[in-house]
């Protein structure tokens, strides 16, 4: 369905130097920094997969879609997605795919969002039955009655996302590709998102390429994760392999009987652990250990404490999945490690 | 069936142009009453040129003449004003450009409809009263109405190619946005310089005969000359025709160059984005 091979762009970025001197400098004798925003990137999409695309700010991960809806054309390497190459055949590739840039509307602005509907089932040829029956479903899912009649610039930040979703399934598009979908949302809104993506991948078995900050997009709606660092590729998996392979921080949380026992605690003087390998969290009778189970066992961390202190209530948690992709994108695990 | 297709897909744009000109009215009505001063003082400018001269033409133009071609320029210029290069450089500068690349629908075609809407809002306003307005001034001075159904229907054609002419000009310089980084100060110098070799500023008629000639070749002339001297019957029948068919010539140039630029764009777009 899709597939991308060792795609790569390089952006050309001006050096100045500060002040009107380094201005006048760059104007005679102007110096490019290459700047490899995508370095080398290859996965495949199966029909019918949600794949999400994590990495920190300034990863690559807008440009990999945009070199996939042929917005960009690649410095090197191919993308393929459902025979078509991006870039060549764009008037009728783009008739089959779904974008929404959650940074950006693609709606007209000055037009009412139903005329914007009406526009759209024009230029995609959609049968006026299924444009009916779109139109109910979405109008259900994403709640557009409220504001159908607004013109797009009107509309709020939450109000526009819905519209814009709406306005890339109107045409049952055989691929989505979603960046940042739910960017800036309240609850309601993001939830009312991942419905309406997840009951279309159910429905009609539209793959789906998104990108989030949000894990719990990854977590709700993905089957796998690429996640990309520097315009590399670090990890391409299921999100349960990433728990496994870097699950080894637990949490565990004692609730203490008495207040005044916690000055008795003192994990990394008497267990010997650096600020890495453990994090501890008081909070009035309460204590959470954060630590690494490779360092320093479950079993060490509660003999200690319950040598100290008198213990009213104890709780483990599981590797938070927050946690895991802080310390990848914080470069406290490795690469290697993948 | 294409045809009508073609219309629904584009019709939405249109009302949403109407609309958004009606939205703007107070301010269109203060631009008016200043461009219709400005008309004014040129009217007053000539009147002391034609009394400093001792025949009661001046360059074959009457001082009847010349009032109906202010108003008329002026009409004109108005109804073939295109906004297509301001759209566009914003569409450039914040890179929303990108968008229009994953849409199956022409760039030029929004655009077009939309400023339709406008168009169509300005006929209603100001077309009818000014060119009432032109025949009352008319009659009054000579005495008999002068208007001529068949030049008025060849000047309304005329128009609307000079408007289409105007728009895909301004598309095309638009894009130049793509190459230039500040389009702002080069559009200014691009009106005024238009309003020179389009004789918007003074008839072609005025000028030396090589350059009068050198301008009604190029495209300028198609903007505002052409029409304003067919509403005025100062063509015979050949001449219209041959001044129409250079205004198609033109026409279809300017199209084929949006498309091009168009299509280089989006090359350098695709590269580099921006
Ligand atoms: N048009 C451009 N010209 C030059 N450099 C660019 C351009 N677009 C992106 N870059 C650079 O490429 C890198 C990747 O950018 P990209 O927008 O793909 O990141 P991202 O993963 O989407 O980040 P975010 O999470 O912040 O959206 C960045 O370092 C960015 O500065
Ligand atoms: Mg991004």
């Amino acid at each position: 369905m899709i597939y991308v091979n060792d795609l790569r762009k390089e952006f050309k970025k001006a050096i100045k130097e500060p002040g009107l001197k380094g201005s006048v400098k760059a104007l005679f004798s102007p110096k490019n920094e290459i700047v490899k925003a995508v370095d080398g990137i290859s996965f495949h999409v199966p029909k019918g997969e949600m794949l999400g695309f994590i990495g920190p700010n300034g990863a690559g991960k807008s440009t990999v879609i945009k070199m996939l809806t042929g917005i960009l054309t690649p410095t090197s390497g191919t993308c393929e997605i459902n025979g078509f190459i991006p870039q060549k055949d764009r008037q009728r590739y783009v008739k089959e795919i779904g974008v929404v840039f959650g940074q950006r509307t693609q709606l007209w602005w000055d037009l009412a969002l139903r005329e914007t509907y009406a526009v759209l089932k024009e230029i995609y040829d959609v049968p006026d039955k299924e444009y009916k029956k779109r139109m109910e479903f979405l109008n259900e899912v994403l709640e557009l009655d409220e504001f159908i009649s607004s013109p797009v610039r009107t509309l709020s930040l939450g109000q526009r996302m819905r519209a814009d979703i709406a306005a890339s399934l109107l045409h049952n598009p055989k691929v989505l590709f979603l960046d940042e979908p739910t960017i800036g949302l309240d609850v309601v809104v993001k939830d009312n998102i991942r419905n309406a993506i997840q009951k279309i991948n159910a429905e009609e078995g539209t793959t789906v390429i998104l990108t989030t900050h949000d894990l719990a997009d990854i977590e709700l709606l993905c089957d796998r994760i690429v996640m990309i660092d520097k315009g590399k590729k670090v990890f391409d998996g299921q999100l349960n392999d990433l728990r496994h392979e870097f699950g080894q921080m637990r949490d565990l949380q004692f609730e203490l009987i008495s207040k005044s026992d916690i000055s008795k605690l003192n994990y990394k003087a008497d267990l010997k652990l650096s600020d890495e390998d453990v994090k501890i969290e008081n909070e009035k009778s309460s204590v959470s250990v954060r630590f690494d189970s490779e360092k320093v066992s479950v079993e060490d961390i509660l003999s200690y404490t319950l040598s100290k202190v008198h213990v009213k209530d104890i709780n483990l948690k599981d590797a938070d999945i927050e946690e895991i992709i802080r310390r990848l994108y914080r470069q406290e695990v490795s690469i290697d490690e993948v | 069936m294409k045809f009508k297709k073609f219309i629904r897909t584009y019709k939405p744009f249109t009302r949403a142009g109407m609309l958004e000109s009606v939205q703007y009215r107070a301010n269109f009505f203060c631009f008016l009453i200043g461009e219709i001063m400005s008309c004014f003082i040129m009217f007053f400018v000539w009147k002391a040129v034609f009394l400093s001269s001792d025949s009661e033409t001046f360059m074959g133009f009457t001082m009847e003449d010349m009032v109906v071609y202010l108003f008329i320029t002026f009409l004109t210029g108005y109804l073939t004003y295109s906004d297509g290069t301001y759209a566009i450089a914003m569409e450039i500068r914040d890179g929303s450009i990108a968008m229009r690349m994953i849409k199956p629908c022409s760039f030029d075609m929004c655009f077009l409809f939309q400023e339709l809407g406008n168009k169509i809002i300005n006929v209603l306003f100001i077309f009818a009263p000014l060119v009432l307005g032109v025949e009352a001034y008319r009659w009054a001075i000579t005495g008999e109405c002068q208007f001529q159904i068949q030049h008025f229907l060849l000047y309304v054609i005329s128009l609307v190619l000079a408007y289409l002419i105007s728009f895909y000009f301004n598309v095309s310089y638009g894009f130049m946005a793509f190459y230039l980084k500040n389009l702002w100060g080069a559009d200014i110098l691009k009106e005024v310089i238009i309003n020179f070799l389009s004789g918007a500023t003074i008839p072609l008629a005025f000028m030396p005969e090589i350059l009068a000639d050198v301008l009604g070749f190029l495209p300028f002339s198609s903007l505002s000359y052409t029409p304003v001297m067919i509403y005025m019957g100062m063509y015979s029948g050949m001449e219209i025709l041959s001044r129409i068919l250079m205004q198609i010539f033109w026409l279809c140039f300017m199209v084929v160059l949006s498309k091009i630029i168009w299509n280089h764009a989006v090359k350098r777009l695709c590269s580099q984005e921006g």
